[in-house]
């Protein structure tokens, strides 16, 4: 008997609800819910200008831990074969026509839209951010995150997250001096695999855009494990070898 | 954790209905075709005002009754085709050009690339064809990219032709200050239809380069020799500050290097020695998102200014004798013209970059000024440029370059005032 109340009780506990937790455990939560711990996903970029005119782009991305990402572009073929690696802090782009990866900063924007490195190679956010504050609203918490080094491309961030579902609703980005950079909207749930559900599109505007929007379509997110030697320069030219 | 297993019913119809229109599917997510074929076609229209009273216009047209003002239209084409299975991959770039100037249509096509890879595993690549290997950090000049032909400062982005040669490549990831350690050993064969550059047939060149990141900075150290070929020796780094300030440099020594040189007499002769050459540049991204690439260029294989007077002396009296009637000296003069007035032959250069992404307001719009100033004489050539890829696929360029210098000067004698280029590229 006594057995059976440890159990109901740990299973209460796995259920506690997520005020009991401190913002930076929220944080790392909340990453898991949204990436395995190494995968690989197809993303659609979508700018649409004021005028409705739109531009897409399509990459490949895989990830593995908190620091080791590599994105490809498929298309379109004006882009086709660029690809962004990843390492921390560390930022190169290849261009097949430059044969050379070069080191690029955050803050660029590989496609020329609203989307800029920091958002397509973004990596954990509990792994680039700190909590500082976190409270209750309704059914959601609030959120301001600081960034941990100033290599981070926002300064800091106010995240509003749905507290049962552990997942971002709506991010604002900032930049040291409190410009505010851009919004980013976290939408259409999806199942991605057995038991994972996240956003399936990720929407952006910015006031020093006024007019444009971006957004960034998920699919295919899956588990998948990946040598170390897949996230360096020398295997940049070769990462479309890696879709299967 | 029973919390996050909530069903699609929580998604936000909202935002689909705001956005009917759109296309969320994608189609490049099924399965790698197994051959896959890409590349651009281009035209460019290009108009050239001519230095008729410069000495290098005259060294090659005395003679000749020309216009102030020549035209050039260019058909070019790019196709790459590349087949690739899990462990192997051949891939294939060609180049094609259709000129029409005042002498009439040129046509021209060079294989760029033609290589096989075997890949084996991620930590492991063999290669073997045509290809290009380009090493180096700097964005306009790279004096340590030992196996590659010189890149052109005005044009730094566009794919060069390869050499033929077997390579290999060998990756190795660690946890801690050294993240990764990759050496690439370099073989290039010389035969009487490839490679002449690099010797007399039957020779060999080898070269290999170690790359490393160690903490947050990209080094590499990369030697060459040969059987005929001048041996080098050299180094780069690259390095990020912040996130938008980047700083690399590179350094590359070839030893006992022969320069050809011609006095202002005609007299020929060559003088040897150890030729160090030295890059130190930067990139920076400020808040208005335009980026600034700095970079200053040490060429030790470079023609001093007093080497280049005197160069230049003597295409002087060459004019003069061929107005007397003697064409010898003339002729003489133009067989040294390769290595006195190719590009950036002096010896300090400053390149200065500005690129503006989307200014007003107007995405995909890329403005650009770059200068490349010859320090040693004061001349310079400034390129304002305009690119717009509003369209998918679509890219338009109006590109221009003014050459400015006093006599005697290395953008001063150019044989062209200015240079306009106006560009449509469609890539498919």
């Amino acid at each position: 008997m006594k057995r059976i109340w440890l159990f109901v009780l740990a299973c209460l506990l796995s259920v506690t609800p997520a005020q009991a937790m401190d913002g930076n455990e929220f944080l790392r939560q909340l990453d898991k819910n949204l990436y395995p711990p190494s995968y690989e996903m197809y993303r659609k970029i979508i700018d649409i200008q004021p005028d409705g005119t739109k531009k897409e782009f399509t990459l490949y991305t895989v990830r593995k831990g908190l620091d080791k990402m590599v994105a490809l572009f498929l298309a379109p073929p004006s882009d086709k074969n660029r690809s962004t690696l990843r390492l921390g802090d560390n930022m190169w782009l290849y261009i097949p026509s430059v044969g050379k990866p070069v080191r690029i900063t955050s803050l660029q924007s590989v496609t020329g839209g609203i989307f800029n490195n920091a958002d397509i190679m973004s990596l954990d956010y509990s792994a680039e951010y700190n909590c500082e504050d976190m409270r209750e609203e309704g059914d959601t918490y609030v959120l301001k995150l600081k960034a941990k080094s100033n290599a981070v491309a926002y300064d800091n961030l106010v995240m509003v997250a749905d507290r049962k579902l552990g997942l971002p609703l709506r991010i604002e980005c900032y930049a040291a001096s409190g410009m505010l950079i851009k919004t980013l909207y976290f939408k259409e749930i999806k199942e991605f695999g057995p038991g994972f559900h996240r956003p399936s599109v990720l929407e952006t505007d910015s006031p020093l855009h006024k007019g444009y929007k971006s957004i960034m379509v998920f699919a295919k997110i899956q588990k998948r494990d990946f040598p170390d030697e897949v996230f360096t320069l020398n295997y940049l030219p070769s990462v479309e070898g890696l879709r299967r | 954790m029973l919390c996050l297993c909530i069903p699609a019913w929580a998604q936000d119809r909202q935002f689909e209905e705001s956005s009917p229109d759109l296309d969320f599917e994608i189609p490049e997510a099924e399965p790698r075709k197994p051959i896959e074929i890409n590349g651009y076609l281009e035209t460019a229209g290009t108009a050239y005002g001519r230095d008729k009273g410069s000495l290098l216009f005259q060294q090659k047209y005395i003679g000749q009754d020309l216009d102030d003002q020549t035209y050039a239209g260019d058909l070019r084409a790019k196709i790459e085709a590349k087949a690739q299975g899990d462990a192997a991959l051949a891939y294939v770039r060609f180049k094609a050009q259709e000129q029409r100037d005042a002498e009439g249509w040129n046509a021209d096509g060079v294989l760029e690339e033609g290589f096989l890879a075997f890949k084996p595993t991620p930590s492991m690549t063999v290669e073997a064809g045509k290809r290009v290997m380009k090493w180096g950090k700097g964005y306009a000049w790279n004096p340590a990219a030992f196996v590659s032909r010189p890149k052109d400062p005005d044009d730094a982005e566009e794919t060069l032709e390869g050499y033929g040669m077997v390579d290999a490549d060998f990756i190795k990831s660690f946890d801690g200050p050294l993240q990764t350690l990759a050496f690439t050993p370099v073989v290039i064969p010389v035969s009487e239809h490839f490679n002449k550059e690099w010797g007399k047939p039957g020779s060999y060149v080898g070269a290999a380069k170690v790359y490393a990141l160690l903490l947050d900075t990209d080094i590499d150290v990369m030697f060459l020799a040969g059987d005929e070929a001048e041996s080098r020796a050299g180094f780069d780094f690259s390095k990020n500050l912040t996130a938008n300030f980047e700083v690399h440099g590179e350094a590359a020594v070839v030893f006992d290097h022969e320069k050809p040189l011609l006095d202002s007499q005609g007299n020929i002769s060559a003088d040897r020695y150890d030729a160090w050459s030295f890059l130190a540049g930067l990139r920076y991204l400020n808040s208005y998102d335009t980026t600034f690439i700095l970079e200053y260029y040490r060429n030790g294989l470079g023609y001093s200014q007093t080497e280049t007077s005197e160069y230049y002396s003597f295409v002087e009296d060459a004019l003069a004798a061929y107005q007397a009637g003697n064409k010898l000296p003339l002729m003489k003069s133009r067989r040294y013209s390769q290595a006195y007035s190719s590009q950036n032959a002096m010896e300090d250069y400053l390149y200065l970059r500005i690129v503006q992404k989307d200014p007003f307001d107007i995405l995909y719009f890329s403005p650009a000024l770059t200068t490349i100033a010859n320090l040693d004489d004061g001349s310079l050539s400034l390129s304002p440029e305009l690119l717009y890829a509003p369209v998918t696929n679509w890219e338009f360029r109006l590109k221009s370059w003014f050459f400015l210098g006093d006599d005697d000067t290395e953008y001063g004698e150019k044989q062209n005032d200015y240079r306009v280029e106006a560009r449509i590229r469609y890539y498919f």
